[in-house]
C-alpha cells in the first residue's frame, strides 16, 4: 500500500505529551497536590484534543494508514519506530483520550500519594496510546507491557477490597498472557525470514504457511484473550476491577480490556488470517460461554463493582463473538462494541466511584434510595446501566445489534444463547439500579451531598459521547469500514 | 617488543593488589583504603575502555586479546568499580581486614580478566582457580561468629569438587584431541564430537564453569554463600564473577562449532532445571540475598539458552544479557547494602517504607526488578528478546515458551519485593536513608542505563554482535 509520511508527528506528540506529563509530575514536589492534578488534566487534555483532531482529520476516502511515522530503530533486528493509524486504531485512540481525561478529572479528590498516582497513570496511558498506534511488533510488545505493569502498584497502593490479592492476580494473569505473545512474535519474525518486526511487511500474503498461522494465532488469541477477559481466562477481571481505584477501573475496563481485543485483531487477524478461520469456532464457543457465564455470575453478586466486572466479561464476550463470525459485519460490530463498551464501563465505574467515595460501601444491600439522596450521581449510574443493557439510541445498542445479526447468520445457536444472556444481563443490571437508586433510603447516608458540578464534568462528557454515538453511529461505523473492508479484501 | 597496553587492565589490577598488600601491613584506615581502591577501580575501567579495540596474542598464544575479551574485561572492571563504590563504611567485614578485602578483590578481578582472555586450557584452569580461591577467602571474611567461615567452607567444597570434575574433563578432551589450545580444539573437536569421551570431557569441563555461574546441579553453594558473605562480596559474586563465568563458558561452547545434538540437549535440560529450580525456590525466601541467589540461578538458566543456540546472535544476546545482569543485580545489591542496618542481613520485609525513606533507591529497585523479570522497556527485556530470538532461530521454541512461563513465576517474587518497597509501611516510622550525593548519582546512572538500553539498545547490540563475531 502507498505510504505517505505525516507532515507533523501528531502520534509522537500524543506519546510525548504523556511522557512530558509523567516527567513534570516526577519533578514536582509531592506536597503540591493541586498543581499536580492541574498538570495531569492539562496533559491528558492535550492527548484528548489531539486524538479528536486525528479522528476528524483522517481521510476516510483514502483509507489505509495515515499520519505515518517511521524511523529505523535497531538495524540488526529490523526494528522500526513505526506509528500510523487506520480505521481500527483511531476509535481506540479516541476512546483512550476520552477515558484518560475523564479518569484524571474523576480522581480530583485523591489525597494519598497524589504524585505517584498520576505519574503511574501517565506511564500506563502512554503504553496504551503507544500500543494502539504502533505497527512494529517489538514496540507493540513494549507498549503492551508498559500499559500493564504500573497496574500492580496502582491497585496495590490505592485500591480497596482485597487489593493486594487482586493486584497480584491481575498482574500475573496479564503477564502470563505476554508470555505467550512474545514467543509468538519471535516465532513469526524468525519464520518469515525477513529479519523485520514491521507489521505491514509481515502482513504480505504468503509470508506464513497455514500451519504457522494456526499456531501463532492460537498463542495470540490466548495471550491477548486473557486481557480481553475471554472465558475461562477472565477470573482476574472482576477481582482486579473491584480492587482498583475508580479511575484505574475506568481505564482498565474501559481501555485495557480493549487492548486485548485489539491485539487479537492487529496481530492475530492481520498476521494470521488463516489461523483466524481455523480457530473461529473455538472463539465463538468461548465467547458465548463468556457472555452467558458473565451474565449469570453478575446476577448473584452483592458488590456493585463485581456486577460491573462480570458485565464486562459478558460484554467483551460480544466483541469476541463478533470477531469469531469472520464476517465484515461481525468485525465492524466488534470494534464498535469495543468503543461503546469502553465509554459505557468508564461511566459505570466513575459513577459507582463517586457513590463509594461518599458512602464507603459497594454492597448493594447497604445502599438504597440513592436517587433521593444524590439524584445527579444516581442518574449517571442509571444512564450507564441502560447503556449496558443495550437500550436503543445509546452507543452499545449498535455494536450489540450488528454483532448479533452477524452471529445469527454464522452461528445460530451461539447467537440465540447470547441474546438470551442479554436478557439476563438486563435483569442483573436493573436489579442493581433498583436496589441502589430506588427503594427505601438508607438513613445512614441521608446527609451525604450530591455530586458537585466539577466532579460531574467527566461523567457528563462520557454521557454525551454515549448519546452522540447512539444517535449517530455512522460516525464510527464509517471509520471502521475504512479498515475492515480492505482487510476482507485481502483475505483469501 | 610487547605492547603493554594489551595488558593495561590486568596490570593495574596487579598493581592494586600490590598496593593493598603494602597497606595491609600498616595501621588500618578505612577511608584511605576506600579512596585508594576507588582510584584504582576507576583506572582499571578506564584502561579497559581505552583498550577496547586492541588485538593481539601473548604468551605463546595462550592469551588472546580481542574485542570479545576486552568487552568482558570492561564488564568485569565495571563490576569491580561498582562493588568498590558501595564499600565505604562497610560493616560486614572488620575494619582491620579492609585492605585484605580490596587486595583479594584485585586478585580476583585480575583472575577473571585472565579467564576472559585465556585460550589455553591450562591458562584457563589457573585463572579459574585464582579467582575461586580469592572468593573463598572473601566469603569467609564476614564478621561475626563464624557464619562467614561456614559459607566459605561450603563454597570451597563445591568449588573444589567442580574443579576436580573440570580437570578430569580437560584430561579427557586432551586424550581425544591431543590439543590444549582453543584454536586447535575448534578445528579438531567438531569432527570428533560424536565420540562419547569427547562429549563427556566437554560436559565435565563445562561443569567447572557451571559452578561459577551457579547452574544446576552445581548451584547448591549460591544461596548459602550469598547469605553468609558480606553484602559487598555477595554483590561481587553476583555481578563480576558471573560475567567471567559466562565469558569462559561461551569460549568453551564456541569450541564445539555448531555443537552436537547431545551437548545441546544436555544444556537445554540444565537450562530448564536451573530456571525452574531457581524461580520456585526464590518464591519462599525471606532473606533478600538468598532470594537474589536463587534468582541468579534462574538467570543462569536464561543465559544457557543464549549459549546453547551456538550462533552469533545467541552469543551476542548473551553478552548483552550479561551486561544487563550486572547492572540490574548490582542495583538490587545497592539497595541491600543501603537498606541493611549494622552489617546484618536484610529481609524482604525490611524494605517496607523504602519509597519514603529513599525515593531514588526505590525507583532504581523497581526498574531493576522489572528488568530482572524481563519486562520492557528495560535492559533485561532487550537481553531476553535477543536470546529468545536466537533460540527460536535455531528451532528451540519449546525452550523459549518454558522460559517465558518461568518469567511469569519469577514475576511473583519480584512483585513481592516491590510490594514491600512501595506498598507496605514499617511498623514504626523509620528515618530517611542516608544516601550520599555520589551514590545518588550512581543510582541515577544505573536507572538511565537500564532504561536507555531498553528503549534504544542499537549501539550496545552492535557492540555485542561484533564481540560475538570475534569469538567464532
Amino acid at each position: 500500500m502507498p505510504v505517505e509520511y505525516a507532515k507533523f508527528p501528531y502520534l509522537t506528540t500524543i506519546l510525548l505529551s504523556c511522557i512530558a506529563g509523567l516527567l513534570i509530575i516526577v519533578f514536582m514536589p509531592r506536597e503540591r497536590k493541586t498543581e499536580i492534578k492541574v498538570v495531569s488534566a492539562v496533559f491528558s487534555g492535550i492527548t484528548l484534543v489531539l486524538s479528536i483532531y486525528l479522528y476528524f482529520a483522517y481521510d476516510k476516502q483514502a483509507g489505509g494508514l495515515q499520519f505515518v511515522e517511521k524511523v529505523l530503530w535497531v538495524k540488526s533486528l529490523g526494528i522500526h519506530y513505526f506509528n500510523a493509524v487506520d480505521g481500527f486504531s483511531l476509535p481506540m485512540l479516541l476512546l483512550t483520550g476520552i477515558v484518560f481525561f475523564t479518569g484524571v478529572l474523576t480522581m480530583w479528590e485523591l489525597e494519598n500519594r497524589v504524585k505517584e498516582f498520576f505519574a503511574l497513570l501517565f506511564l500506563l496511558v502512554s503504553g496504551v496510546f503507544g500500543l494502539f498506534m504502533s505497527l512494529d511488533l517489538f514496540f507493540i510488545f513494549i507498549w503492551y507491557d508498559v500499559s500493564l505493569f504500573p497496574m500492580y502498584l496502582l491497585i496495590a497502593i490505592w485500591g480497596s477490597t482485597r487489593k493486594e490479592y487482586g493486584a497480584m492476580k491481575l498482574t500475573l494473569y496479564l503477564l502470563a498472557g505476554s508470555a505467550l505473545i512474545l514467543p509468538a512474535i519471535v516465532y513469526l519474525v524468525v519464520q518469515s525470514g525477513m529479519n523485520t518486526f514491521d507489521l505491514t511487511a509481515l502482513m504480505a500474503p504468503g509470508t506464513f504457511t497455514p500451519g504457522q498461522q494456526r499456531f501463532a494465532f492460537l498463542l495470540f488469541y490466548i495471550g491477548f484473550g486473557i486481557l480481553a477477559g475471554v472465558w475461562p481466562f477472565h477470573t482476574w477481571s472482576p477481582v482486579g476491577h473491584v480492587a482498583a481505584p475508580t479511575s484505574v477501573s475506568m481505564i482498565h475496563a474501559g481501555v485495557l480490556m480493549k487492548i486485548g481485543a485489539f491485539g487479537v485483531l492487529r496481530l492475530g487477524i492481520f498476521l494470521c488470517p488463516e489461523g483466524w478461520h481455523y480457530w473461529a469456532h473455538l472463539m465463538a464457543v468461548l465467547a458465548t460461554v463468556g457472555i452467558v457465564y458473565g451474565a449469570l455470575a453478575g446476577l448473584v453478586q452483592t458488590d456493585i463493582k463485581y456486577v460491573i466486572g462480570y458485565s464486562s466479561v459478558s460484554h467483551m464476550g460480544i466483541v469476541g463473538l463478533g470477531l469469531a463470525t469472520v464476517t465484515l459485519d461481525g468485525l465492524n460490530g466488534a470494534v464498535f462494541q469495543m468503543f461503546a463498551h469502553g465509554i459505557m464501563t468508564a461511566l459505570f465505574f466513575s459513577s459507582v466511584g463517586y457513590i463509594y467515595d461518599r458512602t464507603h460501601t459497594k454492597a448493594i444491600d447497604e445502599l438504597g434510595g440513592l436517587s433521593q439522596i444524590m439524584p445527579k450521581a444516581s442518574s449517571f449510574l442509571i444512564v450507564a446501566a441502560l447503556t449496558g443493557i443495550g437500550v436503543p439510541c445509546l452507543a452499545s445498542f449498535w455494536g450489540e445489534l450488528v454483532v448479533f445479526i452477524a452471529a445469527f447468520k454464522t452461528y445460530p445457536l451461539c447467537g440465540t444463547l447470547a441474546v438470551c444472556a442479554l436478557v439476563i444481563s438486563a435483569l442483573f443490571i436493573l436489579r442493581v439500579v433498583q436496589r441502589t437508586c430506588y427503594g427505601p433510603k438508607n438513613e445512614q447516608f441521608a446527609h451525604l451531598p450530591d455530586i458537585s458540578f466539577g466532579l460531574s464534568i467527566p461523567r457528563i462528557i462520557l454521557v454525551s459521547v454515549i448519546v452522540l454515538f447512539g444517535f449517530y453511529p455512522a460516525l464510527l461505523f464509517d471509520m471502521i469500514q475504512t479498515a475492515s473492508v480492505p482487510l476482507f479484501g485481502r483475505l483469501p | 617488543m610487547m605492547n603493554w597496553m594489551l595488558l593495561g587492565p590486568e596490570l593495574h589490577c596487579l598493581l592494586m593488589g600490590g598496593v593493598f598488600l603494602g597497606l595491609s601491613m600498616v595501621r588500618p584506615n578505612p577511608a584511605r583504603d576506600y579512596l585508594t581502591a576507588m582510584v584504582f577501580a576507576t583506572v582499571v575501567v578506564g584502561f579497559g575502555l581505552a583498550g577496547m579495540k586492541l588485538q593481539g596474542d601473548l604468551f605463546a598464544a595462550a592469551y588472546r586479546v580481542d574485542l570479545y575479551s576486552q568487552v568482558f574485561k570492561i564488564l568485569i572492571g565495571l563490576g569491580l568499580f561498582l562493588v568498590v563504590s558501595i564499600s565505604s563504611g562497610m560493616k560486614g567485614i572488620d575494619e582491620r581486614y579492609h585492605p585484605e578485602y580490596y587486595l583479594l578483590l584485585a586478585t580476583c578481578t585480575l583472575a577473571m580478566m585472565m579467564m576472559a582472555s585465556a585460550v589455553h586450557l591450562v591458562a584457563l584452569f589457573i585463572a579459574l582457580e585464582l579467582s575461586s580461591y580469592s572468593l573463598y577467602i572473601l566469603v569467609s571474611m564476614r564478621k561475626g561468629r563464624g557464619i562467614g567461615i561456614e559459607g566459605g567452607i561450603k563454597y570451597f567444597f563445591v568449588g573444589a569438587s567442580a574443579s576436580a570434575v573440570m580437570l578430569m574433563g580437560m584430561a579427557l578432551i586432551y586424550g581425544a584431541t591431543r590439543a590444549f589450545h582453543i584454536a586447535e580444539l575448534m578445528e579438531i573437536l567438531p569432527s570428533v564430537l560424536n565420540q562419547p569421551e569427547v562429549i563427556i570431557g566437554l560436559m565435565f569441563t563445562l561443569g567447572g564453569f557451571f559452578f561459577k555461574l551457579a547452574v544446576f546441579p552445581f548451584h547448591f553453594w549460591a544461596p548459602d554463600v550469598y547469605e553468609t558473605a558480606a553484602d559487598q562480596v555477595a554483590a561481587y559474586i553476583a555481578t563480576a564473577s558471573k560475567v567471567a563465568a559466562v565469558a569462559i563458558l561461551m569460549r568453551m561452547a564456541a569450541v564445539s562449532g555448531g555443537g552436537s545434538k547431545y551437548l545441546i540437549d544436555v544444556l537445554a535440560i540444565l537450562a530448564i532445571v536451573s530456571m525452574t529450580v531457581g524461580n520456585l525456590a526464590a518464591i519462599v525466601q525471606k532473606d533478600l540475598k538468598r532470594l537474589l541467589a536463587y534468582s541468579s540461578i534462574a538467570h543462569a538458566g536464561y543465559i544457557l539458552i543464549g549459549i546453547l543456540s551456538m550462533s552469533q546472535s545467541g552469543y551476542a544476546g548473551t553478552i548483552f544479557y550479561v551486561l544487563g545482569v550486572v547492572v540490574m543485580k548490582f542495583t538490587c545489591f545497592l539497595v541491600v547494602v543501603k537498606g541493611a542496618s549494622g552489617g546484618r542481613n536484610i529481609e524482604v520485609s525490611h524494605l517496607a517504607g523504602l519509597h519514603r525513606r529513599s525515593p531514588i533507591l526505590a525507583l532504581a529497585l523497581m526498574l531493576a526488578l522489572f528488568g530482572l523479570a524481563g519486562i520492557p522497556p528495560t535492559i533485561g527485556f532487550t537481553g531476553k528478546l535477543l536470546i529468545f530470538t536466537a533460540a527460536v532461530e535455531q528451532g528451540h521454541l519449546p525452550l523459549v515458551i518454558i522460559a517465558m512461563i518461568n518469567v511469569v513465576i519469577s514475576l511473583y517474587y519480584y512483585l513481592l519485593i516491590l510490594k514491600a518497597a512501595y506498598v507496605e509501611e514499617p511498623a514504626e516510622t523509620l528515618p530517611p536513608l542516608e544516601v550520599s550525593p555520589a551514590l545518588k548519582v550512581l543510582a541515577i546512572a544505573l536507572i538511565t542505563v537500564m532504561l536507555v538500553a531498553g528503549i534504544y539498545p542499537q549501539p550496545l547490540i552492535e557492540l555485542a554482535r561484533a564481540a560475538a563475531l570475534a569469538l567464532i
